[in-house]
């Protein structure tokens, strides 16, 4: 891209105007651009001028992103506010699913959110059918779209509205926040060779004492303690959020979400690929079911169970895969991939010390043949179709 | 924008821009071959006087970047490398008691002691932090692996990394007379708290290209056969795609052709049983190296992938791509 393209789309209104407009869409994609960095990135484009996008961008880049996950968002979106011509035709989402309305449709919905009121029940049933907390902005559900299609299981529209049994009353998503803080305590901590110092612990810290000592001319008169260093084990939530899962990933996104308010767990969702999206997932603000929607958008496809663990051993998960970790895959367990692959897989994690929890949503254990054969990689099996399944599994999981 | 400004701001544009092109020309002088992105990001740390914060996997050269630019522009290098357990007395003072004591001592039955006799900077024993605080010229402050540090040591940093300056309760605040180029590095071993994280510059180190991997070696090790380098660099790239515990980073390269080159090896696939023989630089787990066979090393050296039963010869793509 030439310096004179890009500098016509920026002289195109204000560059303050330009820019905020591009940090709301960072900030929509779950980058933490406030008005400090806003600031920051204006000063730099005023000082390295809109000729030198190379350099412009690479700035940019080091004052918004905070996160390798970030960092490889930044290229997409960069693109796509500054260069729409050069993604047109491509299918990658972005975080703009939501059309815009017309006038008509505001007024609609607000005539929506009217008769709502007047009808207190009914209303909650459908809002939190979409699986938001009580206070979610009614706004933004996109009902005026053209396109009544569920992106994804945590739409509004389908599949959860017209089912029974999956109707979410306030009282039930509190339920599941507090169970979810309950399972939370439940999870034991590691208890690691080093120690730490502790007023309440037990053991003298005769190292420390003796250097307080010092101070004190060699006299004993602060002992010091300590106490065995623990560490909360890391939780990593995996959604299958594939076609065949399209009518439970609903209700494993709403779990998910309580884990990663509670228990800071890292939340990703998979099909034919995967992404993160603890961000989104911690964030309680009204744009976070349609930025779910975006990214479960790959409802439809295929599930790659096999390849999508794999990329998140080997790439998000990294450094942080050890005796500690708890990964929970919350799958029917069909998988595209060879049979045999998704034992691989999940021999790549246990072997770094995992230890592996399968969320299925049927009764029994399914009976794909991948999950069959990589069946003693899994430490345990858990039934998960209702807020019911996941209190009577509490006590397993520790 | 440009329009709105005048020749001045033209003449500030080329100023800044030549100074990140400045930049990347010192810490290439230095032995660093930084990109673009990288050479503007430590550029924009010290314009803006932010800390930069470098994540990547092990070995892709996160630590030589602040050696490299502590050398290029002549600063002085402070280094505090991380570990769990860390605290404020490792990292940035400790009282030196034991002298504070010695003066207690000789001062005794002469006049009355107070405060400030004992609790002087003179008494005070300066670590990493407060030695970057304290310097009168330029330095280079490496906080190394941060990640290893403990979540209470990263609040402590806030201060440290926001206001330059290190609060000693019976001093006072220390404040930095010359304000440090601060280089955090992380392996990413924990996620760091959003409060750290943002009051840094951010940059991600990912492992290089072809061509810039080729570049470092040859800048390294000039000396090394050409075909060597290529066909041993090309070997690394595609072994960075196989399924490994331990990916091997540019410093594993180095050390393995090295090696070879010591050897008298003129090609990778010259002696394929001196190429297995010295894989140990690059593999450094046992479950590595068993995972690669002895064929898929041949496969490997030769540019051949394996898909089913059919063996594909594979082009090696000569990148310019940025690393990032």
């Amino acid at each position: 891209m030439t310096g004179d393209s890009n500098a016509s789309g920026l002289q195109a209104t204000a560059p303050a105007q330009r820019l905020a407009s591009f940090a709301v869409l960072l900030r929509e994609h779950g980058l933490n651009v406030g008005i400090a960095e806003q600031q920051t990135m204006l000063k730099i484009l005023l000082l390295v001028g809109v000729t030198q996008e190379k350099t412009l961008q690479a700035a940019w880049r080091a004052i918004a992103c905070h996160s390798q996950r970030e960092w490889r968002q930044w290229q997409d979106i960069y693109q796509r506010f500054w260069h729409p011509e050069s993604v047109r035709g491509s299918v990658k989402v972005s975080g703009q699913t939501k059309s815009s309305r017309s006038l008509q449709q505001q007024v609609q919905a607000m005539h929506d959110d009217m008769e709502s009121a007047q009808q207190p029940s009914a209303a909650k049933s459908a809002a939190q059918s979409a699986g938001e907390v009580p206070g979610f902005d009614q706004h933004n559900n996109g009902l005026g779209d053209s396109s009544e299609r569920a992106m994804g299981g945590a739409s509004r529209v389908e599949p959860l509205h017209s089912r029974e049994g999956q109707m979410w009353l306030p009282q039930d998503l509190q339920a599941l926040q507090l169970l979810a803080r309950h399972i939370t305590r439940q999870l034991k901590p590691r208890t690691t060779r080093r120690w730490q110092p502790d007023v309440h612990g037990r053991k003298l810290d005769m190292r420390l004492t003796l250097r307080r000592s010092v101070a004190w001319g060699g006299a004993l008169v602060m002992p010091c303690w300590k106490a065995s260093k623990t560490e909360p084990p890391r939780l990593f939530i995996l959604v299958d959020v594939s076609r065949s899962m399209e009518s439970h990933a609903s209700l494993f996104l709403r779990v998910a979400r309580a884990f990663a308010l509670e228990a800071s767990a890292r939340i990703f969702v998979f099909h034919t690929s995967m992404i993160e999206v603890t961000p989104l997932m911690q964030r309680d603000s009204p744009a976070v079911q349609e930025k779910i929607n975006a990214v479960t958008a790959g409802f439809g496809a295929g599930t790659r169970i096999a390849a999508s663990l794999k990329a998140f051993a080997r790439r998000d998960a990294r450094a942080q895969l050890g005796s500690n970790a708890r990964v929970w895959v919350m799958s029917d367990g069909f998988d595209t991939d060879e049979p045999q692959e998704l034992a691989k897989a999940l021999e790549g994690l246990t072997e770094r010390g995992a230890r592996i929890s399968w969320f299925h949503p049927t009764r029994e254990v399914p009976a794909a043949a991948a999950l069959q054969q990589a069946r003693h990689r899994i430490e345990r099996f858990i039934p998960l179709a209702s807020l019911a399944d996941l209190k009577a599994a509490a006590h397993q999981l520790h | 924008m440009q329009s709105a400004g005048n020749q001045d701001a033209t003449a500030c544009v080329a100023t800044t821009v030549t100074d990140a092109r400045a930049l990347r020309e010192q810490l290439n002088r230095a032995g660093y071959l930084a990109d673009d992105d990288l050479a503007t990001a430590v550029w924009l740390a010290d314009a803006l006087e932010r800390p930069l914060l470098i994540e990547g996997d092990a070995g892709v050269g996160k630590t030589a970047v602040a050696q490299a630019l502590a050398t290029a522009q002549g600063a002085k290098l402070v280094r505090l490398q991380c570990f769990e357990g860390l605290d404020m007395a490792q990292a940035a003072y400790e009282w030196n008691y034991g002298r504070q004591l010695m003066t207690i001592r000789l001062q005794e039955g002469q006049r009355q002691l107070q405060d400030g006799d004992v609790f002087h900077r003179d008494f005070l024993l300066e670590r990493p932090l407060l030695q970057a605080i304290s310097q009168s010229g330029p330095c280079v402050l490496l906080i190394d692996e941060i990640d290893r540090a403990d979540q209470a040591f990263e609040a402590f940093l806030l201060e440290v990394l926001s206001e330059y300056q290190i609060t000693v309760p019976e001093l006072g605040t220390l404040k930095a007379t010359h304000i440090p180029q601060v280089i955090l590095t992380s392996n990413g071993t924990r996620e760091l708290s959003d409060a750290l994280r943002r009051r840094c510059l951010y940059h991600y180190l990912d492992y290089p290209t072809l061509s810039r991997e080729m570049a470092i070696v040859k800048s390294v090790l000039p000396q090394a056969n050409s075909r060597l380098v290529e066909e041993a660099v090309a070997f690394v790239q595609r072994l960075r795609q196989e399924d490994l515990s331990k990916t091997p980073g540019i410093a594993e390269t180095l050390d393995w052709i090295r090696a070879l080159f010591q050897l008298k090896q003129t090609s990778v696939v010259q002696d394929i049983a001196v190429t297995l023989s010295t894989l140990g630089c690059l593999l450094k787990t046992q479950e590595d190296r068993f995972a690669l066979s002895a064929e898929r090393v041949r496969q490997l050296a030769e540019g051949g992938r394996s898909v089913g039963v059919a063996e594909k010869k594979q082009p090696v793509q000569h990148s310019t791509a940025s690393q990032a």
